[in-house]
């Protein structure tokens, strides 16, 4: 009986698996690929990034609905466009670097919303909290590999990032920018 | 008889040398503090200012011009030349300081949004390099304004408490005689 169940269970999960087996993985070329943010303080745009992270993307050019795409990202590698401000939101009121070294998104399905263009639905992690969210993105052919490249609004109240008297001159919003080049 | 400047030009000349003062001011307590929300203010209103000079220069320039004052009458010659000098100097570093500023920015990769609200294109692009050469540049063209500005109210003074012509008073409507 025992055995009969697991049978049926691992067979339910190769049924699942399946598309998965398809798809291929991609690797980032680092070079070519950013994961940027643009946030806006006393009302002058100004641009971020983080200088370390990893992302894993496992799709089937032909099916890029039935993919996986995982993005995750090094806190501390923050480049905020000055060290002070790197300092700063590392520190435990904004990102918690020490505390929570990584950040970062997993898709849980991909929706193709036109040709060339997807919305990835899957939860973003920030300082240990988890929410849902979804990243329109587009897939465009490049050389031998492919580019993922989109952004979202985000609120950092949303996670607790930051706070207190920065409220007044650092604005909420802060639009999340990735550009993702992938190798075969 | 015309003993001095009118109103619009003497306001400007007034309204400048406190600008000026308020942008060193908070200029000499930014270099000095840790990153915090206050010195973000700080930040923008020492740029809002120094634009601000910027700005009113070609509107002073304008109504010195309709004003048509000489300002060099009864100064002997080289009093005369000396004072040009001076007064070209004075328009050339408040055109100089606030521009090397807005350079400086530029380079450290802040863009000016004047007040909050009217982004100033950047004049450069992002350079550590270039930064660190347009603050040498920026303090040394505001250190020279401001050795020029006292030289400037030193030789205003001379002329009020030991020449006694009036010179003073074509930039203070309340010391001119109310002939």
């Amino acid at each position: 009986m025992n055995t009969l169940l697991l049978g049926l269970m691992s067979l339910a999960a190769a049924a699942v698996a399946a598309p998965a087996a398809w798809a291929q993985d991609w690797k980032v070329d680092a070079g070519k690929s950013q994961v940027r943010f643009m946030i806006k303080q006393m009302n002058v745009p100004s641009e971020g990034g983080f200088k370390r992270y990893a992302a894993q993307a496992a799709f089937d050019p032909a099916r890029p609905e039935a993919g996986q795409f995982r993005v995750e990202v090094e806190t501390a590698s923050i480049d905020t466009g000055s060290s002070d401000g790197d300092e700063e939101v590392k520190r435990p009121a904004w990102l918690d670097a020490r505390k929570y070294p990584k950040a970062g998104f997993v898709s849980k399905s991909v929706r193709r919303e036109a040709t060339g263009h997807y919305t990835a639905l899957g939860d973003l992690a920030i300082k240990g909290q988890s929410r849902p969210l979804a990243v329109p993105f587009t897939l465009t052919r490049q050389g031998a590999g492919w580019r993922a490249e989109g952004h979202f609004p985000l609120k950092r109240s949303t996670y607790g990032i930051g706070g207190g008297d920065w409220n007044d001159v650092v604005a909420d919003d802060v639009d999340v920018r990735f550009n993702l080049v992938l190798l075969p | 008889m015309n003993q001095g400047y009118r109103w619009p030009l003497v306001s400007l000349h007034w309204l400048t040398m406190l600008l000026i003062i308020a942008a060193y001011v908070i200029g000499i307590l930014l270099d000095d503090m840790h990153l915090s929300p206050l010195k973000l203010k700080l930040f923008s209103w020492h740029k809002w200012l120094g634009m601000l000079v910027l700005a009113l220069l070609p509107l002073r320039l304008l109504l010195h011009r309709l004003d048509g004052f000489d300002h060099t009458t009864g100064l002997r010659p080289w009093e005369a030349r000396g004072s040009q000098l001076a007064h070209a100097g004075l328009y050339l570093l408040m055109l100089a300081a606030p521009l090397l500023g807005w350079l400086q920015s530029s380079a450290t990769g802040f863009q000016v949004v004047w007040f909050g609200v009217l982004p100033l294109p950047d004049l450069v692009g992002k350079d550590k390099a270039l930064a660190d050469l347009f603050k040498e540049l920026h303090e040394g063209s505001v250190n020279l304004l401001l050795a020029l500005i006292a030289l400037h109210a030193a030789a205003a003074l001379y002329h009020q408490y030991f020449r006694h012509d009036g010179v003073l008073a074509r930039m203070v409507p309340w010391l001119r005689s109310k002939t």
